[in-house]
């Protein structure tokens, strides 16, 4: 980053003529006054933790995004405004935290496990505050209500959390961002969704966000999947065929038992984290191995000489493969 | 984004989309333009700047050097050129290179001249160029020669060591120099005249094209285009060969600024805008039309964004101005 900032430094000088060192320096304290270095700064980490194939595109968005935050009223006429105006203003404002919250979580893709989990925290810090904002306007012991319902147990500190619709609502939008038709989506949020008045911790906002971008980036694969077993102007593909792909990915997806991907850190496991990361490496290696293209070749080709038995369409392959990933979900009580 | 295209270093990933180069270049103008850009906030200012880059409208009345400074700069000002005057060429107009570059100017003060009269070279195949030229043959020799001004000169340079004789692949092998030497031998024994008319061997050119491109840094035409383009001739002159790129479509969508010939006037959104105006001002050709006119100028302001750009620029307002607006319309 050095070298970056010398190169910003560097570029103000010699863009105002030589030798000229009193105006240069007094745009520089003016630069340094008004807190450039630190917007830019920002804005670069951003985007070079975003990696987005459109970076001035990023760069746009992110500082728009900027100027309607400071545009916005702050937290203590926002209580005022929504005490006066009712729950429609509180609605718009909550609409508004979740496009942020939603714009966050997509920066970063969640193989790129630090940005990613920062972005999620980032995203239920801004849903957070509006629970608590809309709460406060609601009822008094709103904040107080904790999620009883919630099997991992671990709590938000100092009480609060995201309301339940909110949450449900920001699953469903990064489902169908991520491509995934809602009828296929619907057996998975049922499992992850939370009640309107439940208050969703940070462990189990996480859980959902991750599983639904897992599961996005999986029903993907798959359709691209089904696009590789089935040749468009021939009509669905052979039933049988499409069984032993799925049959493959059945099996590859068992070998990883109990490898979901950080679903919940349970502070009594932390002991064997050690233990535990080398043996979900394994099964990772294991279940990558399966699903390897000779397994897959050969799979298919044994269905080849077993007879096709019908088709299978595009939709009904994608939804026998959602139905892999969502049995293996944990149900959120 | 996509995880697996993720592991480039990054100063590769900053460098291939010029963002350093936009940051500073923000910066920049802000300290020249202190007191007009801070009034809104400057993230309001920064928020304002990368739109306009990510939405081409950031060239406008910018200093030239700005203007070459970056492949989509290049773009976007060829593709705001073709906006703002392809009513001209609509009506069939021929223009002189003076009168081009005055339209260029308009746009960027201190464009160059050079760029045009290489523009008019290849239009005009290096004959007298002070011969009028269409608008669409103008503006696609333009594209060409100001998108990929670095690839032409180099082929220029090679072109001309080939007529002279000198081929860049050769290797001078001591002991067998005739055999090697054998395209300069060729050379000398033509009338120089005649060479200069003809050209060179096309597959000799293609095959020095193919290698400046393996080396080259800035941005040239695909290499399927240009063999396409040799392969269609034995032999070649500098600005045949030109011309030939700037006519391809391929090239030309592959830059991306300009549509086919075919739709090159083609703007209907511009068509009913001065429809509806027209029709305005010949119904009540009177003080009243003012309003009116002045109503539907605003409409056709706001659509053309080059216009609407200034007062978005200068300003920083939404809405634009309408005494100024009402200034241009009567200069009409």
């Amino acid at each position: 980053m050095a070298d970056k900032e010398k190169r910003r430094s560097a570029a103000i000088p010699s863009g105002m003529s030589a030798g000229k060192a009193t105006k240069s320096d007094s745009d520089v304290e003016f630069l340094s006054q008004a807190g450039v270095g630190e917007l830019l700064r920002g804005a670069i980490l951003k985007m070079v933790e975003a990696r987005s194939d459109d970076p001035i595109g990023f760069l746009a968005d992110h500082f728009c995004n900027l100027a309607s935050v400071t545009d916005s009223s702050p937290a203590g006429c926002g209580d005022e405004e929504q005490m006066n105006g009712g729950p429609v203003s509180a609605c718009a404002q909550e609409q508004q935290h979740l496009n942020r919250a939603l714009w966050h979580l997509r920066l970063a893709h969640h193989s790129q496990r630090s940005a990613f989990s920062n972005n999620v925290r980032v995203a239920y810090d801004l849903l957070n505050i509006s629970a608590c904002q809309s709460q406060v306007a609601e009822a008094p012991e709103g904040p107080e209500v904790s999620c009883t319902d919630d099997p991992i147990g671990a709590g938000v500190a100092g009480g609060g959390g995201v309301r339940g619709g909110l949450y449900t609502q920001t699953l469903q939008c990064l489902c169908s961002e991520g491509g995934v038709p809602a009828s296929t989506s619907a057996p998975l949020l049922r499992r992850l969704h939370c009640q309107d008045h439940e208050v969703v911790p940070y462990d189990v906002f996480r859980h959902g966000v991750l599983t639904c971008a897992v599961f996005s980036d999986y029903i993907r694969q798959s359709q691209k999947l089904y696009a590789e077993v089935c040749c468009p102007h021939e009509g669905p593909a052979s039933r049988a065929l499409c069984m032993a792909v799925l049959g493959t990915l059945k099996e590859a997806l068992e070998t990883s038992t109990g490898s979901d991907p950080d679903c919940c850190v349970n502070a009594n496991n932390k002991a064997y984290t050690c233990v535990e990361s080398n043996v979900k490496a394994i099964r990772y290696l294991e279940a990558s191995a399966k699903i390897s293209p000779n397994r897959l070749a050969q799979a298919m080709e044994g269905a080849q000489s077993r007879g096709p038995g019908g088709n299978m369409d595009a939709k009904e392959f994608e939804n026998a493969a959602a139905d892999l990933f969502i049995t293996r979900v944990k149900v959120v009580f | 984004m996509s995880r697996l295209g993720a592991i480039v270093p990054v100063e590769e990933y900053l460098a291939e989309s010029h963002v350093l180069f936009y940051l500073s270049d923000a910066v920049s103008q802000l300290l020249e333009h202190k007191e007009e850009y801070t009034q809104f906030g400057l993230i309001r200012y920064f928020a304002e700047y990368f739109s306009s880059v990510k939405n081409s409208n950031h060239v406008l009345f910018r200093e030239f050097n700005y203007i070459r400074a970056t492949p989509h700069n290049r773009v976007s000002f060829i593709r705001v050129f073709w906006r703002c005057f392809r009513q001209i060429g609509k009506s069939g107009e021929l223009l002189s290179m003076q009168e081009y570059r005055s339209l260029l100017q308009l746009l960027c003060p201190d464009f160059s001249m050079e760029v045009v009269q290489s523009t008019a070279r290849i239009v005009l195949m290096d004959d007298a160029t002070d011969c009028l030229m269409s608008f669409s043959d103008f503006i696609y020799a333009f594209q060409l020669q100001f998108y990929y001004q670095e690839f032409l000169e180099s082929v220029l340079a090679i072109y001309q060591d080939l007529l002279a004789g000198k081929s860049p692949n050769t290797v001078f092998v001591p002991t067998s120099a005739s055999v090697e030497q054998l395209p300069s031998v060729a050379v000398e024994e033509n009338d120089k005249e005649e060479q200069q008319r003809d050209g060179v061997e096309a597959c000799m050119l293609a095959d020095c094209v193919d290698a400046l491109c393996d080396r080259f840094k800035h941005s040239h035409p695909s290499r399927a285009c240009v063999r396409e383009i040799l392969d269609q001739t034995d032999k070649v002159s500098y600005y045949s060969f030109l011309m030939s790129l700037a006519k391809h479509e391929t090239i030309n969508q592959t830059i991306g600024a300009l549509p086919s010939k075919a739709e090159l006037f083609f703007d209907p959104e511009m068509d009913q805008e001065l429809d509806k105006l027209i029709a305005q001002i010949s119904v009540s050709p009177g003080s009243n039309s003012s309003g009116s006119a002045v109503g539907g100028l605003k409409e056709v302001q706001r659509r053309a964004s080059p216009r609407r750009n200034i007062h978005h620029r200068r300003k920083m307002e939404v809405e634009s101005d309408g005494s100024t607006e009402e200034t241009d319309s009567s200069e009409n």
